[in-house]
């Protein structure tokens, strides 16, 4: 069905070829997972399917595709765009037309399709997708979910062979994410669509792969065969490095077969407990030892956007060199809290305090000297020529350049951008832009750190940097305030959790919240549940286990953030 | 040859621009065809000349076929400066200021006459859909519009600014001296754009306020008497407003210019966006 | 709802009409009709106008009048005598000129009303509709734009917050810098996107292409023979017959390159209208009115609309039977049955209504 034969490409003024001597074959009717790091020519090799490359890019390209019968290379998008559907990563920049029907007809418009055959093929494909009822709302009043399922059905629209999806949930929450994986397994099951998909989150597909992918960064591999490992999924985890931590550990602890879910798990994880060989240690989370030194001081906020509440009496504290995450479903007023903290919300009711001084009343610029806020998307912060510029922006606006508290050049040494100094922001990759991003608001040396979503679109290697970078603040004596994207994170990096339902704290703290919640538990803590473990690396310590695998901490793997 | 076709074409279509800001002038004796009174139909038959110059320049800049990044980039600029006339509420700048003016002439600076044209048709079109603003006006705010952008550029061929430079250039020097200039010239233009579109939006009902001809003008009446009273029509009416607009582009450019060129500059290169060579 | 094109024809109607003529009782007439098409052809909350009509009066017809008044200085009733000296201003002011002034403002406001009927009934998308296939593109552009801005509007809102956040402070213009620049340099980049997921599902062009070049010669040729023409009409009265047909041929060419461009764009609608008994019925009545103030047919006073109050004030003449030409306006009026304002619609709906 898809074949590439030594395939070389390059982008337009690059030094190295974006894909080297890529040589695949799947079969048809196969769900097809591409795996690897940020960079590494996912995008590209999805990209080659539909003649997006070269066509769309530029670039030169040798070697050979081949998808059901068609050249893409030869044959161009618009004639591949009835062959293969191509779903993008970012909901909001796929829509032409504000309503649903109209955004899946727009495709078949331009196709010159009799207007009788249109509306049957927009009705049939709302109905697979399940989207008749959002048929004429406007699509900006979708969730994300919602859209990238409309994107999905204007793809299919056409009838193609192979559906093709370039990490369509890296921009949702879980429970959306979760929506789409669903309707795609479905879409392959059900009327065996070929399904090509580029992803992060491999929990939930994981049990209906036939065949992956993995792309190997260059310098991990010397010659070029060795860049892709293409095979059966077991065979492919069993050789790939940074693996969900249930893979981690079955390969550490010798499962054979490699169990793909935590339902596999369980049976070779009890033989694993009921062996009297473990000991079963408690919880390795880091014990209280530090004096609670309250940063910030929430209390009894309460805040309503034109009456509607979202926010109810919620009270929270963070501690100095503590790492707090505040969870809870989507919409349960977690960025609301977090706004209402630096100032761009005014609550109706409640205190506020930052070291004891309080913070209502007071205007946002002023509040942001001594807090750091790094929203959901760190490129809207990014205008400057330089990164180094875009430090000094921030000290100019609080009057800080002549004598700032941290010297520019230092914070950047600290975050790992001295290199990139004099470079363009939005020239750099998505995790270097991130680290501007806090540097911009970090260069004020702020007691206390506020993060949305920080690990959204995040590879591995970035997240684990983040990590890094927040228990070095924490270690200085800032508090951090993080609102997780995904449970991994927390289960590595946090001090503390706060659970957030509909605007009321149903606090708590770790490791009950991770370990006795079915719907907020990574993988390790359901696998042995009782145990008080969170990652592989906690397990294999409990479990008295030296292995290669012990240091590898796990690739994002979504909680089932229901 | 090619080139001399699309460069005819737009001669004259400019012409008649310009000759429909001029005939007034030129006028003796008015439309009596068809039994109708004098100077009664003018406005009309110069609003459709206008309009078909219009459409006869966008057919020819839009060719057979503009690319889905031209469409795509239009579009997105085109909400981007509809939305930006909300700085219009928090600035409060007198009449006819319009935020919308500024990034036509810096689009068309750096992604060529041709965008530069189209985005200026297309954000008046816009505009006025969503403000439901269209009526007889219209061709002529297209037309200016989109004339406004256009040469704007043109003038980026002439001076081969920071623009033209590769991305390397843009790193290893800061194109500071040049890039000025530029800028100042581009004030100039939005300076006198501000101010023609205004005249020239005003050409659509000047012939009717100009009446019958023993009000206005006596055959043979002359040039200069004609061109006076036409001059203290415009002051009467728009000339407050065309100023607020003009000074508003200038202050709007000579603020804000340079970085937007920058960053529009950078992601030109970074998209690898072509820019068609003809006009 | 009427088909968008019924309306256009309508709005074109009426400033034809207005400006086929200066007699202040027909125009009256009009502004009637106008208004009474307004009231129940446009829902509630049609808040589409920049200025409403009746504003635009209050402004367009005194300062018209004023304007005329002080540098017209024609007609019987003088009122008052400025200085000679005064340049332009100076000389009699006379009451006729006063009122030819009001006159021309009152013409001004009927277009104006007129349009302004036309673009609180039609919505936005049965407008981008009307578009011909050969600026398909721009019917394309267009509809991004009108999905784009609420998501401009929010993408404005989170940079604002984001800037406040490092501490900025708009306090002047350049204090926009940092926000116009994200939004613009995000926008663009969200709009590569956008261009990726086109062509990924059909659409057209990779590249730009050029329109071959007869067409090319077409427009060139279409365009010099209007300029031709209107050069020729306005400097040599003798060849007025010519210069006409060399303004119709030239336009005549135009639009048939337009026409012909259209047939080589590929495309369908999935929305299409169907036209029914009530946009005939508009069509009709505009074409009556057409018929009444353009073609010189028998029983009709067709000097009546031409009316001077120069140089002495008169009462203007008045035909009924051009009055009731007038009345072919009220077409769409009738044709909604008064129903039609009573439709609530959210002011923020741009959509088409599906088909009745």
């Amino acid at each position: 069905m898809i074949r590439f034969e030594h395939l070389t490409y390059t982008y337009p003024n690059a030094s190295r070829p974006a894909l080297a001597d890529v040589t695949l074959h799947t079969a048809a009717g196969a769900f097809v997972l591409v795996v690897g790091p940020s960079g590494v020519g996912k995008s590209t090799l999805l990209r080659c399917l539909n003649g997006l490359v070269p066509h769309f890019t530029g670039g030169t390209l040798s070697g050979r595709v081949d998808v059901a019968g068609h050249d893409p290379v030869a044959e161009g998008p618009q004639v591949l765009s009835h062959v293969v559907g191509f779903v993008f990563q970012d909901p909001e920049a796929q829509f032409v037309m504000d309503r649903v029907a109209d955004e899946i007809a727009f495709g078949l418009e331009n196709a010159a399709m009799p207007p009788t055959e249109m509306r049957a093929r927009v009705d049939e494909v709302l109905d697979l997708m399940d989207l008749t009822a959002l048929r004429d709302r406007p699509v900006e009043t979708l969730s994300g979910g919602q859209k990238q399922r409309v994107a999905i059905a204007a793809a299919l629209a056409f009838r193609p062979r192979v559906l093709v999806l370039d990490e369509p949930t890296s921009q949702l929450d879980p429970q959306s994410a979760e929506d789409v994986l669903q309707a795609l397994v479905r879409l392959n099951r059900d009327i065996g669509l070929t399904v090509v998909l580029a992803e992060h989150r491999l929990e939930r597909v994981l049990p209906h792969v036939d065949h992956m992918v993995y792309l190997a960064p260059p310098s991990a591999t010397e010659d070029g065969d060795g860049r892709v490992l293409s095979g059966p999924p077991r065979h492919v985890l069993n050789q790939m490095d940074l693996t969900p931590p249930l893979i981690t550990l079955g390969k550490a602890l010798g499962w054979e077969p490699l169990p793909l879910t935590v339902g596999e798990g369980r049976g070779f994880a009890q033989e694993v407990v009921s062996g009297s060989r473990f000991q079963v240690s408690g919880s390795e989370l880091k014990p209280e030892t530090l004096k609670p030194d309250p940063i910030l001081c929430v209390k009894n906020l309460s805040f309503a956007y034109d009456g509607v509440p979202a926010l109810t009496d919620a009270s929270l504290t963070v501690n100095v060199g503590e790492l707090v995450a505040l969870m809870g479903r989507n919409g349960s007023g977690k960025t609301t809290l977090l706004k209402c903290i630096v100032g761009l919300l005014r609550p109706q009711r409640g205190e506020i305090a930052l070291a004891g001084e309080s913070l209502i009343g007071q205007e946002t610029a002023s509040i942001c000297r001594r807090i750091g806020y790094l929203p959901q998307d760190p490129d809207v912060l990014l205008f400057a020529d330089t990164v180094a510029e875009e430090l000094a922006v921030t000290l100019r606006n609080h009057d800080l350049l002549a004598s700032p508290p941290i010297a520019p050049v230092d914070l950047l040494a600290h975050l790992g951008l001295d290199g990139v100094a004099t470079s363009y922001p939005r020239d750099l990759s998505v995790g270097q832009r991130q680290r501007v991003a806090l540097g911009a608001v970090t260069v004020t040396r702020p007691r206390l750190l506020l993060l949305d979503e920080p690990t959204r679109g995040l590879d591995y290697p970035a997240k684990r940097e983040l990590v890094r970078l927040l228990r070095e603040w924490q270690a200085e004596g800032a508090g951090v305030l993080l609102v997780p994207h995904d449970v991994e994170l927390v289960a590595q990096a946090a001090d503390r959790v706060v659970l957030l339902s509909q605007g009321e704290v149903i606090a708590g703290d770790a490791p009950e919240v991770l370990t006795a919640s079915p719907l907020f538990a990574p993988q390790v803590a359901r696998l042995f549940p009782g145990t008080g473990w969170l990652t592989a690396k906690d397990a294999l310590a409990g479990l008295d286990v030296q292995s290669d695998y012990a240091d590898q901490n796990p690739m994002e793997v979504s909680g089932e953030d229901s | 040859m090619r080139r001399a076709v699309s460069g005819f074409i737009y001669v004259l279509s400019g012409a008649i621009g310009v000759l429909a800001f001029v005939y007034p002038f030129f006028a003796q004796t008015t439309d009596t065809a068809l039994g109708q009174a004098p100077g009664q139909n003018a406005p009309l038959w110069t609003a459709a000349l206008v309009g078909l110059s219009v459409v006869a320049l966008l057919v020819e800049v839009q060719g057979q076929a503009i690319s889905a990044k031209t469409v795509a980039m239009l579009g997105v600029l085109v909400a981007i400066t509809s939305v930006l006339r909300f700085i219009e509420v928090a600035i409060p700048m007198p009449g006819g200021f319009s935020p919308i003016f500024a990034p036509i002439i810096l689009s068309g600076y750096v992604f060529g006459g041709r965008f530069g044209f189209l985005m200026g048709t297309f954000t008046i079109l816009t505009s006025a859909l969503i403000t439901g603003g269209v009526g007889p006006w219209l061709p002529y705010q297209m037309f200016t519009a989109g004339w406004s952008g256009m040469t704007a550029g043109w003038l980026s061929h002439i001076t081969q600014p920071v623009t033209h430079s590769t991305p390397h250039d843009l790193r290893t020097r800061q194109p500071t001296a040049r890039l000025t200039w530029d800028i100042l010239i581009l004030c100039a233009f939005g300076f006198a754009w501000g101010l023609l579109y205004g005249a020239i939006v005003n050409v659509w009902f000047w012939p009717v306020a100009m009446g019958p001809a023993e009000q206005s003008w006596t055959p043979g009446a002359g040039l200069g008497e004609t061109l006076t009273r036409y001059l203290a029509f415009y002051v009467a009416t728009s000339l407050g407003w065309d100023m607020a607009r003009a000074i508003g582009n200038v202050a709007l450019i000579l603020l804000l210019g340079a970085p937007t060129v920058r960053a529009l500059t950078r992601f030109r290169h970074r998209f690898h966006f072509e820019v068609q060579p003809y006009a | 709802m009427l088909d968008a094109r019924a309306w256009l024809l309508w709005a074109l109607t009426t400033l034809v009409t207005a400006s086929s003529t200066r007699n202040p009782m027909y125009t009256v007439i009009l502004l009637l009709v106008t208004t009474v098409v307004g009231v129940s052809c446009v829902p509630d909350q049609g808040g589409r106008a920049p200025l409403s009509p009746l504003r635009f009066a209050t402004l367009a017809i005194p300062l018209s009048a004023v304007f005329n008044g002080l540098t017209a200085h024609v007609g019987d009733t003088v009122l008052l005598r400025l200085p000679d000296w005064l340049p332009l201003l100076g000389g009699p002011m006379t009451l006729e000129a006063l009122v030819f002034g009001a006159m021309n403002g009152l013409t001004l406001t009927a277009i104006f009303g007129g349009f302004a009927v036309f673009n609180q009934a039609t919505p936005v998308r049965d407008l981008i509709q009307l578009t011909p296939r050969a600026f398909h593109a721009a019917g394309v552009v267009l509809s991004i734009a009108l999905t784009f801005v609420p998501q401009t509007t929010r993408s404005l809102k989170q940079i604002r917050e984001a800037q406040a956040v490092r501490g900025h402070r708009v306090r002047g213009l350049r204090d926009w810098l940092p926000i116009v620049v994200p939004l613009l340099v995000s926008g663009l980049e969200r709009s590569m996107g956008l261009a990726e997921a086109m062509v990924a599902r059909g659409y057209g062009a990779t590249s730009d292409r050029t329109q071959p070049l007869r067409a090319q010669v077409g427009l060139a040729m279409g365009l010099l023979a209007l300029l031709v023409g209107w050069l020729g009409f306005l400097l040599r009265p003798s060849w007025r017959e010519v210069a006409v047909g060399a303004i119709l041929g030239g336009a005549g060419i135009i639009v048939g390159v337009v026409w012909l461009a259209g047939r080589d764009v590929p495309h369908t609608v999935y929305r299409r209208r169907r036209w029914n008994a009530r946009d005939a019925l508009t069509v009709l009545g505009c074409a009556f009115t057409l018929a009444v103030f353009l073609l010189p047919l028998p029983l009709m006073d067709r000097h009546t609309l031409s009316y001077s109050p120069y140089p002495g004030l008169t009462l203007p003449a008045f035909d009924p039977l051009i009055g009731v030409g007038l009345l072919g306006l009220l077409g769409p009026a009738i044709a909604s049955g008064g129903g039609q304002a009573n439709h609530a619609r959210s002011p923020r709906s741009i959509g088409s209504e599906r088909d009745a």
